[in-house]
């Protein structure tokens, strides 16, 4: 019914251009984050070497490469988790809304709150689990009191856990499988509503089952989301991302969308690493 | 199996001496042990040890006040604060050979230094003030160190989960490193505690002793502590003072035991989430 009135009274470049009207992103750079020429020393060792890469609005981004070429390393310097290492220099800039995340009057934390991370190991905290998902909630002041139950069940339900854990909330999230410590840690990291979210081998410690419930959220968090996702799993850069990067030694050698990075690479070294060739 | 019986005879060693020590104590008060021991002050040769009990509990609350809140601060600083940029280990060795100093150096010679700065020097005499202030300088080394290594050992993990959540370093001190650091911290001020309630030297330079009960005043008034009992009366020829010896060692074991078993309960609620405790 609402569509036939639609159809009769809007032309679809009318319908779009109401909705691109409604975006609320529409004032905003495209793209949510980017890297512009950065160059990231620890000491004298350099570790990344000229890094320039925009990350999309909205999209899921696959970082991958050989091992010790720099992805973690790049993936925490977005949020700034790198900013107290021993010998940490770096030339280039990281914008985060068209600011640069180490501008003097952006603030840290919010940077932090604004770029969520997941880690390769689930790091729960040492408390309930209902006080996991709510600690960065509780601890920006976003809610407090009785809506934190609410936030709680919310995002429990978001990442599918609820009903493994609704019984158990005041309980050790230690009991909890490893795939579901870390969908926890992915409940507790959407809690404070990120824009975007670094995932570094997010699924390396995890049964295929839990893997692919993790991958299915990844689907279902964009468009709302931007992700990055470092892995080492080449099907899984192939099932959630829209486009891939691959780096080698600090480098990075090619960027496009996934599917012709995987089938039609053009830097030979993509050709090897994803032909399995190079460890 | 060679492994195991070295264990067992190392075991044994430690807990032989422990075991009889509390039985020999045990025997040998519990046959005469009257409860008004605990509601009566000495008189003459006898009497009971209220007025050393309450002098004790006194002194083992300011020390767990004074030396608990410095030494457990300076911890807190050592570990997290003065950790510069460069993950450096500022601080912690100036800690550990202050805390080794001290701890090598006999008590009864910083119960005379607080006895002629104190007591004399700033006009105190025999009373509580000097004998906190000589018990927490003994012990605050030891609970600011116990603290600093509690807080090193809490996993990186936790920290990195709380800082790529955007939580302000504080509030993560707060909420998130200090209670899985609290076995440690806890552990380190009742070991505190237990010395601060088994040291006899110093008091005797500082605290004097009393047979009246404990009062308000910080100075100027002596207090009376069990250890004192423990040792004087055990060198009275009359029975009388012997079985009060052997009540004031009763009376400390069980402070002690007290002491280790609320270190326990406070553990077991602190890590009631904690990743051993699954
Ligand atoms: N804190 C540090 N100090 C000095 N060098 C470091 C530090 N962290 C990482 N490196 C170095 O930086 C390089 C890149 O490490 P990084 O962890 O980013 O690799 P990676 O691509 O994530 O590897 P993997 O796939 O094995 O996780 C390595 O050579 C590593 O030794
Ligand atoms: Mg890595």
């Amino acid at each position: 019914m609402v569509d036939e009135v639609m159809r009769s009274t809007q032309r679809p470049e009318v319908i779009d251009a109401t909705l691109a009207a409604l975006d609320p992103d529409r004032d905003r750079p495209p793209s949510v984050m980017e890297v512009d020429s950065l160059t990231l020393r620890f000491g004298e060792k350099t570790i990344l070497s000229d890094v320039s890469v925009a990350f999309p609005r909205g999209t899921v981004t696959a970082l991958i490469g050989p091992t010790g070429s720099g992805k973690s390393t790049f993936l925490r310097t977005l949020n700034r988790m790198n900013d107290r290492v021993s010998g940490f220099r770096h030339d280039g800039d990281v914008t985060l809304d068209g600011v640069s995340v180490w501008a003097p009057h952006q603030d840290l934390l919010s940077v932090r709150r604004r770029v969520g991370m997941l880690f390769q190991r689930p790091n729960p905290f040492p408390m309930s689990i209902r006080d996991n998902v709510v600690a960065g909630v509780k601890a920006h002041g976003i809610a407090k009191g009785r809506q934190l139950d609410v936030v709680a069940e919310t995002r429990l339900r978001e990442v599918g856990l609820w009903d493994a854990v609704k019984d158990r909330l005041g309980e050790s999230p230690f009991r909890l499988s490893g795939g579901q410590q870390q969908l926890l840690c992915l409940a507790r990291a959407l809690a404070v509503g990120p824009e975007m979210l670094l995932l570094d081998e997010p699924t390396s410690s995890l049964d295929p089952g839990s893997t692919e419930s993790v991958e299915n959220l990844m689907r279902q968090l964009t468009p709302a989301l931007t992700l990055i996702v470092v892995t080492h799993n080449l099907g899984q850069a192939r099932r959630v991302s829209q486009s891939t990067i691959l780096f080698y030694d600090g480098r990075l050698i090619e960027h496009g969308a996934t599917s012709e990075l995987f089938d039609a690479p053009r830097d030979p070294r993509t050709q090897r690493y994803v032909n399995g060739l190079m460890g | 199996m060679a492994f195991r019986t070295a264990s067992v005879v190392a075991l044994g060693f430690v807990v032989g001496p422990a075991l009889w020590l509390i039985v020999g104590v045990i025997a040998r008060a519990v046959p005469h042990w009257r409860w008004n021991v605990l509601t009566t002050v000495p008189l003459g040769n006898g009497g009971g040890l209220e007025n050393a009990l309450l002098g004790t509990l006194v002194i083992m609350a300011g020390v767990l006040v004074l030396a608990g809140t410095v030494g457990v601060l300076a911890g807190i600083h050592f570990a997290e604060l003065a950790r510069p940029k460069r993950n450096g280990r500022a601080g912690s060795s100036s800690l550990r050979v202050a805390s080794e100093v001290l701890s090598g150096f006999p008590s009864i010679v910083l119960g005379y230094v607080g006895y002629v700065a104190l007591c004399v020097g700033l006009h105190w005499g025999f009373s509580l003030l000097p004998a906190l202030l000589i018990l927490s300088l003994m012990v605050v080394p030891y609970i600011a160190k116990s603290t600093e290594s509690a807080l090193r050992q809490v996993p990186t993990s936790y920290r990195e989960g709380a800082d790529a959540l955007g939580m302000a370093t504080g509030y993560a001190l707060r909420k998130v490193v200090i209670r899985s650091a609290m076995p440690g911290i806890v552990t380190g001020v009742l070991i505190a505690l237990s010395i601060a309630g088994g040291e006899t030297a110093p008091l005797l330079y500082t605290a004097g002793i009393t047979n009246s009960l404990p009062s308000s005043a910080l100075v100027h008034q002596p207090i009376a502590y069990l250890t004192y009992y423990v040792w004087t009366d055990y060198n009275q020829p009359s029975a009388q003072a012997h079985n009060l010896s052997y009540d004031a060692a009763l009376i400390l074991i069980v402070l002690v035991l007290i002491l280790l078993v609320s270190a326990r309960v406070i553990v077991y609620r602190t890590q009631r989430h904690s990743e051993s405790r699954r």
